[in-house]
């Protein structure tokens, strides 16, 4: 059921980022508004900041002026877990085991070589961000929310949606589908668009590479297009070599869309390795380090295959 | 979220491959127009300093020393138009040169001639232009003895109190303070557009026509005739007859030229030019290619008679061209193709001619910066849309013509058709700078605040940099200057004294230790303060330079192509009683983002989070941030304006009120002057002599350009930027204006037919937000960090710098800097 939301709507969420002046989600020039904590894990993500639901802090080493100018952040810290690097002096380390993500360093570091990932926001406050660059709106764009994965926090993301349509602002979302149907049922009801990521149609190896099942994924995959046949959903696929970039792969997953009455794109999405800092200033590691991003003919090549089995069952 | 590949421009792509010599940029053209490849494929880049029009001019002010400055003016140019060189080259069909064959700049001694002396030498030694010896001797010994103590820049200089002329000039008279920056010296007017289709329409018979009738009826023993109206229309008939007889010199070469010629195309070609400058100027132009001729000829004259600011525009070219691109067309004497090479003919014309614009003071005005606005779009004077099919042919030779001449500017207004402005969109996508964008629906009011009647508002033209003008209306403004916002703020901060190239001196007034302003309006206040200062001194200095030039200028072939002057009979230096003086404002303010994001920081770190004392920001500044980083990080990390955030904006919008109201204090003989944010290159020069300010920016760095917010601070993408820009507008009086935006962009950003209609869009957004003037810069900062290493590769590259473009390689290394860090807004 709908809660109706007052005229101010106060409830909170964790949004890590707000990325203004999109082009590349969904139609227009967008903001793109990043949920915090997803349940999966994938090997490849870009956004290693956007997993877990609490916040962290990240350090971007060369943003910090060093100790002996400053050192703010090692006074600041409650639970000492800020040292003189023994390393890259006469710069810091951060003990990620004794952080228990209080912001006091972020607070004082003058240089921003400590931010804090996951901030709580309210629709209301999301909505100013947003709507503070109404223009784009004037200009066919709109807002999409992104994560993470917005299901685990769907009542938040549900009453931001609803929000913004009453404004007038168009919506979009972008999910991995992992998540309670009737969640994302109750979001679907606010989406003008849908992106929906199909990585794999092996269970197995959805796993292996993501942490979690992919049937949940599928089955609401499904559930989406019967029940919301007028919205659009483009549906993309991350290409991860040793993972899923075989052709045998990828005709499995175009087999599937193919039934899906409101699928009006099919991307897919090269690896590659440009998250891989963000690993650093979290302090964890890039498990992909060896991994090639795979050739650019190569990606059109499995594309333009695609393109051709959708075509071939009269999919536009 | 996915990693955009490296997506190139076509400029890019076309320096990457190589195909980087002068030609046109498709093979389509390059079979059509042969011909203008040719001429390009000559085209030399370096200019050569002419002399000639130097030695004819100064020669006839030898001889008219007993007469009214108007009809010496008007006889110097009669002696130029009668004996500088007439050259035809191979393949030219649009003819008429101000200084020989060849990229040429040519000289005014009556301005500054005194600075010929040394500033040729130098010239010649940095290698920007070439200057032959004997030439810099004739200057020094037959042009400059004889001016010595009779230029324009004198008699200023003479008319300004000391203390007036040190704030500006500080101990070099040719040069700049720092604190204020005077282009008086580089140009006598600023800025002109005329009307060329009363040219195209009347011929210059019909104009001396007109002349000789109104002197005819002239009543002789009325005084004031005999001091003003006649030796003015006297002063237009000789310029009349000088421009036509000029044509017919060329109309006897290409005849001579014709005779001797074997290649019997080339022989007609001769005979057909021969036959046009026969014809035009003199009567109305019969056909397309007698009109851009005409127009040529027209400009030419202007170019010869006075240096305007970056050159004469050429004003709303596809609106007075059209009808004999029109009839000629449906009568079957042109197509499209010959249409273009003439339009080129005429291209080649003007990037042929530089303006030089050097002075003592260093990198203000960078790149042989010009400005012949070229304007297409826009209303017709009836409020429709004006487009036309010679707009959308001038777009496409944009397209294919490889120099970045002329000017090109665009008119969007809220009808703008959407096939037209997506060719605008595709142009900008090229990536060379072009077109900019002027604003209808915030220019237009403007004029009408003014005094304008509404059809002349909707007819005016852009000029010189992002400035306009009415070309019947708008009455002369002597040449602007500019004000360092940031160097005020400075003065504020430290009770009037200033640190200029390292040396501290009281040149502001007393307002107070700062360390002592208990709340931040105090602090604003002394600001107000110190730019009130700054205003009036520039208000002295600006009736100084109105009073110097109705005493020593004349423009009599200008003047006589304006309605106001042929109806009061007088020069447009002189005071005129009718028109509108809304012209294009002269306090050109420098630095507003600088200033503006100082004010935030302090006001933020200081004084609502107290989280540094004023005594602390003063050492870190005066220590230009040396062992102050922690502080100067934090500066750097304040509220940045630009970013559509409100704690800054606000405080611009209180910046931009209490600018305007301030500019309103003072009146010239002329009134009121207005306000106007159009740097050029000065925000480099400016910053150079300056040291730290308190938005973390050091000691020698350039300042904020236009109205953008500091290069690099705004990084919530160009719509906040525009967002921004638009909250800065207090909107408290309509006296500020030519406010120059800059946005750009990464090349993936606008591709695809996605990114076109999002680039579409921001111009629409643009527009709603009723922005005076906005461009784009649509390159990456790879591209131009190899530029600076390789600029063998690069000679080619141009980059929009500011209101005008200018090869990359031909910038100071600071300035490339400043261009590489301006914000990429790139998606990730
Ligand atoms: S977030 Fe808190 S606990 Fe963690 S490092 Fe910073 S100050 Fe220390
Ligand atoms: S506060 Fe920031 S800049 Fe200072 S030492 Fe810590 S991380 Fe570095």
């Amino acid at each position: 059921m709908d809660n109706d939301t007052g005229s101010v709507n106060h409830k909170l969420g964790r949004v890590f980022n707000i990325q203004k002046f999109s082009v590349h989600d969904g139609p227009g020039i967008r903001d793109v508004v990043f949920m915090k904590g997803c349940p999966l894990r994938c090997l490849w993500c870009c956004n290693p900041e956007s997993q877990n639901t609490f916040p962290e802090i990240g350090y971007i080493q060369n943003k910090c002026i060093g100790i002996q100018e400053c050192g703010y952040c090692i006074k600041a810290c409650p639970k000492k877990a800020i040292t003189n690097s023994t390393v890259e002096t006469p710069k810091i380390d951060i003990d990620r085991r004794l952080c228990d993500h209080c912001g006091k360093c972020v607070d004082v570091c003058p240089a921003r070589a400590i931010t804090l990932f996951g901030q709580m926001m309210s629709v209301e406050d999301v909505i100013k961000e947003v709507q503070g660059g109404n223009a784009s709106w004037r200009t066919g764009g709109g807002i999409t929310v992104s994560g993470g994965e917005l299901l685990l926090q769907a009542d938040f993301v549900h009453d931001l949606l609803k929000e913004c349509k009453k404004r007038g602002i168009d919506t979009a979302i972008e999910t991995s589908g992992y998540g309670d149907w009737r969640e994302l049922e109750r979001i679907c009801r606010h989406c003008n668009l849908i992106f929906y990521d199909v990585k794999c149609m092996d269970s197995d190896k959805h796993k292996a590479f993501t942490g979690v099942n992919n049937e949940v994924i599928l089955d609401n995959i499904l559930k989406v297009a019967s029940q919301f046949p007028e919205t659009p959903v483009i549906v993309r696929t991350p290409v991860i070599p040793e993972f899923n970039d075989s052709w045998k792969d990828i005709k499995a997953i175009v087999e599937f869309i193919t039934q899906l009455q409101n699928l009006t794109e099919y991307e897919l999405m090269a690896y590659h390795a440009f998250g891989e800092p963000k690993y650093r200033q979290l302090g964890r590691k890039y498990r992909l380090e060896r991994v090639k991003p795979p050739k650019k003919e190569y990606i059109s090549d499995l594309q333009q295959r695609a393109n051709a089995i959708l075509k071939k069952k009269s999919y536009k | 979220m996915e990693a955009a590949a490296k997506v190139l421009t076509p400029q890019e792509e076309r320096i990457i491959k190589g195909l980087d010599k002068e030609e046109l940029t498709t093979e389509e053209a390059k079979n059509k127009r042969q011909r203008v490849n040719k001429l390009l494929a000559r085209f030399r880049k370096v200019p050569r300093v002419d002399i000639q029009r130097a030695l004819l001019f100064t020669e006839s002010f030898q001889e008219t020393e007993s007469l009214p400055v108007v009809l010496r003016w008007a006889k110097a140019m009669e002696n130029v138009l009668n004996k500088i060189e007439v050259v035809i080259n191979d393949d030219e069909l649009i003819v008429g040169t101000c200084g020989g064959t060849g990229r040429h700049s040519i000289l005014y001694p009556e301005l500054r001639g005194c600075w010929l002396e040394e500033g040729l030498q130098r010239l010649k030694e940095q290698g920007a232009y070439l200057v032959s010896d004997e030439d810099i001797k004739t200057v020094k010994e037959k042009i400059v003895p004889y001016w010595r103590g009779k230029t324009a820049h004198e008699t200023y200089i003479s008319l300004l109190p000391e203390e007036t002329r040190y704030l500006i000039y500080g101990d070099d008279n040719y040069g700049a303070s720092g604190l204020m920056q005077d282009n008086a010296n580089i140009n006598a007017t600023l800025n002109w557009a005329v009307d060329y289709q009363k040219v195209l329409e009347k011929g210059f018979l019909g104009i001396k026509k007109d002349a000789e009738e109104k002197l005819n009826s002239l009543d002789v023993v009325d005084p004031q005739n005999h001091i003003q109206k006649t030796p003015f229309l006297k002063a237009v008939i000789i310029v009349c007859d000088a421009m036509i007889a000029f044509a017919k010199r060329y109309a006897e070469l290409a005849r001579e030229m014709a005779r001797n010629e074997k290649d019997k195309i080339r022989k007609k070609e001769l005979e057909r030019i021969a036959e046009v400058c026969e014809w035009v100027p003199a009567n109305p132009a019969r056909t397309f290619h007698e009109a851009v001729q005409s127009q040529w000829f027209t400009q030419l004259g202007c170019r010869l008679e006075q240096p305007t600011t970056g050159v004469i525009s050429n004003g709303r070219i596809d609106q007075y061209l059209y009808p004999y691109y029109k009839k000629d067309l449906e009568e079957g004497r042109i197509n499209e193709d010959s249409a273009l090479e003439l339009l080129e003919c005429l291209w080649l014309k003007i990037a042929d001619f530089v303006p030089l614009n050097a002075t003592n003071a260093k990198s203000f005005w960078e790149g042989y910066a010009h400005f012949e606005q070229t304007v297409i779009g826009g209303q017709t004077r009836d409020g429709q849309d004006a487009t036309n099919e010679l707009s959308y042919l001038i777009l496409k030779s944009k397209k294919e013509f490889p120099l970045h001449y002329p000017d090109l500017s665009v008119r969007i207004h809220s009808q703008t058709p959407e096939p037209f402005l997506r060719e605008v969109c595709e142009l900008i996508r090229e990536g060379t700078g072009f077109p900019k964008l002027l604003n209808d629906e915030e220019i237009i009011p403007h004029l009408l605040a003014q005094g304008a009647t509404l059809e002349d508002a909707r007819d005016y033209t852009g000029c010189a940099c992002t400035e306009i003008r009415m070309i019947n209306t708008s009455t002369y403004m002597v040449v602007g200057g500019n004000i360092n916002l940031p160097a005020a703020l400075e003065m504020a901060l430290n009770d009037g004294v200033l640190k200029l190239k390292g040396n501290k001196q009281r040149l502001g007034v007393t307002t107070g230790d700062a360390r002592n302003f208990a709340t931040f309006d105090e602090l604003m206040n002394a600001f107000r303060l110190q730019v009130e200062y700054l205003v009036r001194h520039f208000y002295i200095r600006q009736t100084a330079l109105e009073m110097t030039n109705a005493m020593k200028l004349a423009a009599p072939l200008m003047s006589s192509l304006h309605d106001v002057c042929m109806n009061e009979l007088t020069d447009i230096h002189q005071p005129l009683k009718g028109g509108v003086s809304a012209d294009t404002g002269n306090i050109n303010l420098n630095g507003f983002g600088t200033a503006v994001e100082s004010l935030a920081a302090i006001k933020k770190l200081v004084y609502d989070d107290k989280k540094i004392t004023m005594n602390e920001l003063l050492e870190a500044l005066e220590a230009n941030f040396e062992g102050k980083e922690a502080l100067r990080q934090m500066l750097l990390n304040a509220p940045k304006y630009g970013n559509n955030a409100p704690y800054a904006d606000q405080i611009a919008r209180e910046v931009d009120a209490m600018l305007l109201t301030t500019a309103r204090k003072f009146k010239t003989p002329n009134g009121h002057q207005y306000i106007k944010f159009v740097p050029v290159t000065s925000h480099v020069g400016l910053g150079v002599v300056m040291g730290a300010t308190p938005n973390g920016r050091k000691a020698g760095e350039p300042l904020s350009e236009g109205i953008s917010p500091t290069q690099g601070v705004d990084m919530k993408g160009p719509l906040s930027t525009l967002l921004s820009i638009d909250r800065a507008k207090s909107r408290k009086y309509a006296n500020s204006l030519a406010r120059l935006l800059n946005i750009k962009l990464s090349p993936q950003v606008v591709a695809g037919e996605k990114g076109l209609q999002d680039l579409m869009s921001m111009v629409r957004t643009f527009c709603d937000l009723k922005l005076w003037h906005l461009q784009f810069n649509i390159l990456n900062s790879d591209i131009l960090r190899d530029a600076q290493k390789n600029p063998e590769k690069y000679r080619n590259l141009i980059v929009r710098v500011a209101g005008y473009s200018a090869y990359f390689v031909d910038l100071s290394p600071q300035l490339q800097n400043e261009i590489i860090n301006r914000t990429e807004h790139q998606h990730m």
